[in-house]
């Protein structure tokens, strides 16, 4: 048996609709936000879960760390059911949601910390240890007596982490955990959590946005759409499927005025040089190379998929989502 | 224990950094009880009733040295349920009742001890007759302190229920407002209640907001002998353990139905 299975998970809410003239009481209308979604995870393993706002990505995660009770379904993390075991089971696992906080607007965090640490009854030694460790992972130690209204938003971010990660979680659920952040401080969050993948063998589950988060981290990624899981596996698979566009930038010693290429690739021409962009799944990557080695002799190419999240897009699109 | 004594300790020293509402409080509450108890100089001017002067200016600073103890909420806590933050505490190895439980007690202890103990100094210093009178008795002294304890534990009950409305309405002004009306009034915190009439005093002495702060006021002012004190202390035992229960119920009842809306 995996770490986490799920089964058949399901969730609806009720929402009141605006109420319609002549009629005395609201309509109520039920939203399938999970419509029966399967899945397991193992221990140790880094699993990316996307999919459009709304998709259900945030109430699996309500659920799987105790807070929601599904309307059906199955799921147990590490042998337990969150929603009914909710004591015992959340002392084993880690949260952060990327939009709230959890530490004291008021106080430094270092006393935040020193109650998570009552709360989780860890002994003296092992939060000392802990929290040595993850402070300098982390690059805590500068603003540790700072109160949290005074920190920038990448600082609350890792001091949220280290919250999150200092009882020890088997399992880090991570809610959207680089909204809002820059360049610099996604890349140090970026590294953090596989050092602590790799280091502790955490299981990390991880909703985002941030596709180049999921290229960085994940082994694995799970789609989700409208309640239902539409794909679930490594990452260049998801994108081979839906990679539809790829560009090419290829400059020349010379170039003859004329130049031909085959169907199923566009191209400008600025002097010398070539922009292109062709669907690798009509024109082989190959064959065109073979082409436009004929047209003269290459001084210089560059060849990348798409942008990242112009493939999304794209995909969330054809699945119709 | 040691998770609800952390976040017990942690909101008692949060309080502690709000001195400037801590001021402006002492200021606001002075001056009404110096308004209330001219009032009740005037009224005994002209009128004189059975309730000696100096027991009724006592009970007036008493109830607004302890008004913070009454009224107020923890505004964290209603923006936690408001914005989705309770999401946190719900993923945390403790009970919800008692943790919050708890931090509604400190914010109450620390916000009526910080401002009602120099209130009730400056109270002392009033001429006779203004200010307040010692108690009746030491056994009345202890014994009132004692039921003004278990009267906080009582006024946490309700301020957890209340909190267990908010989970459902997620505004809590309604439900506030209703519920203070009825603790402004029946706990005495308006009129004393001793100034009730005799039939309605039979009634309003046995519901839980005369248990708060108008038992051990009477207690301290001689009004309830020592020898009653066993009877108050358990209506008072007996509406905690009521209203806890209660509350428990309602967060029970709020985390199955419950939904945490928003990303």
């Amino acid at each position: 048996m995996s770490y986490i299975e799920v089964n058949g998970l399901k969730k609806t809410f009720t929402v009141r609709k605006k109420r319609e003239k002549g009629k005395l009481f609201r309509d109520r209308q039920t939203v399938e936000a999970l419509k029966g979604i399967s899945f397991s995870v193992e221990k140790g393993e880094l699993v990316g879960y996307i999919g459009p706002n709304g998709a259900g990505k945030s109430t699996t995660v309500k659920i799987l760390s105790g807070i929601l009770t599904p309307d059906g379904g199955e799921a147990t993390v590490g042998g337990r059911i969150p929603w009914r075991e909710r004591t015992e089971y959340v002392r084993h696992i880690g949260v952060v949601f990327g939009q709230r906080s959890q530490l004291w607007w008021d106080v430094p965090i270092i006393d935040s910390f020193s109650l998570l640490k009552d709360i989780y009854r860890l002994s003296e030694t092992d939060y000392r240890q802990r929290l040595g460790e993850l402070k300098e992972a982390l690059q805590l130690e500068e603003f540790m007596r700072t109160p949290l209204r005074l920190l920038s938003l990448g600082q609350r971010m890792r001091a949220e982490l280290c919250g999150s990660l200092l009882h020890r979680p088997e399992l880090l659920f991570l809610d959207e955990p680089t909204i809002g952040l820059d360049a610099v401080s996604k890349l140090a969050l970026r590294d953090f959590l596989n050092w602590e993948n790799r280091e502790n063998g955490t299981t990390i589950m991880l909703t985002t946005h941030d596709m180049e988060d999921i290229a960085a981290l994940c082994q694995r990624v799970m789609v989700l759409g409208h309640g239902q899981k539409l794909f679930d596996g490594r990452l260049p698979d998801l994108l081979e499927k839906f990679d539809t566009v790829r560009t090419a930038n290829v400059r020349y010693e010379a170039l003859p005025p004329e130049l031909h290429l085959p169907e199923g690739a566009d191209f400008t021409r600025k002097d010398n040089e070539l922009n292109l962009t062709y669907s690798p799944s009509k024109l082989p990557t190959a064959a065109l190379l073979s082409e436009l080695q004929k047209a003269g002799t290459i001084r210089e190419m560059t060849l990348q998929p798409e942008n990242i999240d112009h493939l999304i897009a794209a995909m969330y699109k054809e699945m119709d989502l | 224990m040691r998770a609800y004594f952390s976040v017990f300790r942690m909101r008692l020293r949060m309080e502690l950094q709000y001195r400037g509402a801590m001021i402006g409080g002492i200021a606001c509450q002075m001056f009404f009880g110096i308004v209330l108890v001219a009032l009740y100089r005037a009224l005994y001017a002209s009128k004189p009733q059975a309730l000696p002067i100096e027991s009724v200016t006592t009970y007036v600073w008493f109830q607004q040295s302890c008004f913070r103890m009454l009224i107020s909420t923890d505004p964290d806590l209603m923006d936690k349920i408001r914005s989705g933050n309770i999401s946190y505490d719900m993923c945390r190895p403790v009970n919800m009742y008692w943790f919050y439980y708890a931090r509604i007690m400190a914010q109450k202890l620390m916000g009526s001890m910080m401002r009602g103990i120099p209130m009730l100094v400056m109270a002392f210093l009033l001429p006779r007759g203004w200010g307040v009178q010692f108690p009746d008795s030491p056994a009345g002294l202890i014994l009132g302190l004692a039921a003004l304890m278990m009267g906080l534990l009582c006024m946490c009950a309700i301020e957890n229920i209340t909190m267990g409305f908010t989970m459902r309405t997620l505004d809590p002004r309604g439900m506030q407002g209703l519920l203070s009306l009825l603790m402004i009034t029946f706990s005495g915190n308006l009129l004393p209640l001793t100034l009730f009439p005799d039939s309605w005093q039979r009634v309003i002495t046995v519901l839980p907001y005369a248990q708060l702060l108008d038992a051990p006021i009477r207690l301290y002012t001689g009004a309830y002998q020592p020898a009653e004190a066993a009877r108050i202390i358990l209506i008072q035992t007996i509406w905690t353990v009521v209203l806890i229960l209660v509350g428990m119920w309602m967060w029970r009842a709020n985390r199955k139905r419950m939904i945490v809306q928003g990303g």
